[in-house]
């Protein structure tokens, strides 16, 4: 028999989304104004993390494409989907975060600078993933396709940002602050553990989705069929 | 002996995708047109200043090549789609990666000969002039499109036999293939000139790990990916 | 002076953003794993009732 996933922790849910709410307050009410950014730099502590969380995600989705490719295991297929789909949800904002950051410091809403490009092209990269998913139908075709493309998409993350630095390396634009004073360090690894926390839950929560989503389809094969 | 049967099969089907094509009208003198008649859209787009022209020269001739590539890669699968002849190819004995070497090499010779055609047009219509280094030229082109032919066959092989073929082969593509256009398009430019900044080898070296990365992934994975 | 406040406003939308998107997320999630599970009630009851026949 088939069985569901168990419930994805609504409790957990909940801790994760308290301890965003507390590593933010800390972070804004600690940190002191920077130079002629003022408190501009306050978006990194939402900005950065979620940019981690996007490579966080696009490393699972590597992970599980390979495992799925090796073992061939449905439930790898759909980790490595659900932690796609959190992914692209989190590049989506990182380059929104990125954009509201940009105008004020750079006044304009977009340059061509490497990082914000970079996470462009990373965020067309799960949007393709997620479109071939929803234009196969066939479970199994859905599942090999998927891991070789999610494989192939997480090892040209790392050729793509090197090519889009070099890119611009040659041009002097402006780009996003690097070095960190160690006043804000502490902030940014709450939030950015906070939020590692969300994301953990959001992939467990969608992975249990599809979970129950498959489950309901092979439920009712077996109905089609008389069986058990 | 099996080496020199694998290799027979490859070129067998090198051949037979070659010759299919070459003879059909719409095959290679369609392609080749439409990658021409881009070339003189961006033309009209981007002109008439020979300044601007001349700097636009490479970027238009790559991004025309990109656009009618896809063409030519969806319509290498076509024809065993059409006439039903995947199966059987795959029922016949002898290893998967002889189908995958032999679309490649058929699509290699295919783009070259296109991507031939564009550059001279090209080098007319823009006001081009030849560089001395102009073999590193070539090779620079070379390598783009070694890295072009293997994403775009293998991602072919997918989207081909997909709902939305038409759109979903470049969105996969297209952002897998950044760092080619990225390292294509700045070495060309930098040779076009005096390259001054010895920049081209960086990029050389760049498109060489890309192609090698990529060749090696593409024949691991054309296993899983073309089972029916 | 003027920067600032203009800065505030940036900062504000950032946080906005973020929390939409977040608990935007969270709630799409939460319905559809609501959805998602009764139909799979639904079927369950229904195969349980085809094997008693």
């Amino acid at each position: 028999m088939y069985q569901p996933p168990p419930r994805a922790s609504a409790l957990f849910g909940g801790i994760a989304f308290i301890a965003v709410i507390a590593a933010q307050a800390f972070a804004i009410m600690t940190s002191p104004a920077e130079g002629d950014m003022g408190h501009l730099q306050k978006i990194m502590y939402v900005h950065v993390p979620a940019a981690w969380m996007a490579f966080i995600s696009f490393f699972v989705v590597l992970v599980f494409s390979i495992l799925y490719m090796v073992r061939k295991r449905e439930n790898d297929d759909l980790i490595a989907a659900s932690a796609a789909e959190v992914g692209a949800v989190f590049t989506g904002l990182t380059l929104a975060l990125g954009m509201i950051w940009g105008r004020p410091a750079w006044g304009v809403w977009w340059v061509w600078d490497a990082r914000l490009t970079s996470t462009l092209v990373l965020f067309l990269i799960f949007v393709g993933y997620l479109a071939l998913r929803s234009f196969v139908d066939d479970q199994s075709q859905r599942a090999r396709w998927s891991a070789a493309v999610g494989a192939f998409g997480a090892i040209n993350v790392p050729i793509v940002y090197m090519s889009v630095k070099w890119w611009r390396t040659l041009h002097q634009p402006p780009s996003s602050p690097d070095t960190l004073d160690p006043a804000y360090t502490m902030g940014l690894r709450l939030n950015a553990i906070a939020l590692l926390l969300v994301t953990i839950y959001f992939i467990r929560k969608r992975y249990e989705i599809a979970r129950l989503e498959r489950a309901t389809e092979h439920l009712a094969e077996s109905v089609a069929m008389g069986g058990k | 002996m099996a080496w020199k049967d694998d290799w027979r099969r490859v070129r067998a089907i090198a051949r037979k995708d070659l010759t299919t094509e070459l003879r059909a009208k719409a095959g290679f003198n369609g392609v080749a047109s439409l990658a021409v008649t881009i070339l003189i859209l961006l033309g009209l787009a981007l002109g008439p200043d020979g300044e601007a022209l001349r700097n636009a020269a490479v970027g238009a001739v790559w991004l025309a090549t990109l656009f009618s590539g896809v063409l030519a890669f969806n319509r290498s699968f076509q024809v065993e789609l059409e006439s039903g002849a995947l199966e059987p190819l795959l029922l016949y004995p002898g290893p998967r990666w002889t189908i995958f070497a032999g679309k490649l090499l058929g699509n290699l010779v295919f783009v070259s000969l296109m991507v031939a055609v564009v550059m001279i047009v090209g080098i007319v219509l823009y006001g081009i002039t030849i560089p001395d280094r102009w073999p590193t030229l070539l090779g620079v082109t070379a390598l783009g499109v070694v890295g072009l032919v293997v994403l775009g066959t293998f991602y072919a092989s997918m989207a081909s036999r997909s709902r939305a073929r038409e759109v979903l082969l470049p969105l996969l593509l297209f952002p897998m293939l950044v760092p080619v256009l990225l390292a294509a398009t700045t070495a060309s430019k930098a040779l076009l000139g005096a390259d001054l900044m010895h920049e081209s080898g960086a990029w050389i070296r760049l498109l060489i790990g890309y192609d090698i990365v990529f060749l090696i992934a593409t024949f691991i994975a054309f296993e899983h990916v073309i089972e029916a | 002076m003027n920067t600032i406040a203009l800065n505030q406003t940036f900062i504000i939308a950032a946080y906005s953003v973020t929390w939409l998107v977040l608990i935007g997320y969270a709630a799409r999630l939460l319905r559809k794993g609501a959805r998602v599970r009764s139909e799979y009630d639904r079927v369950a009851r229904e195969n349980t009732g085809a094997v008693k026949q």
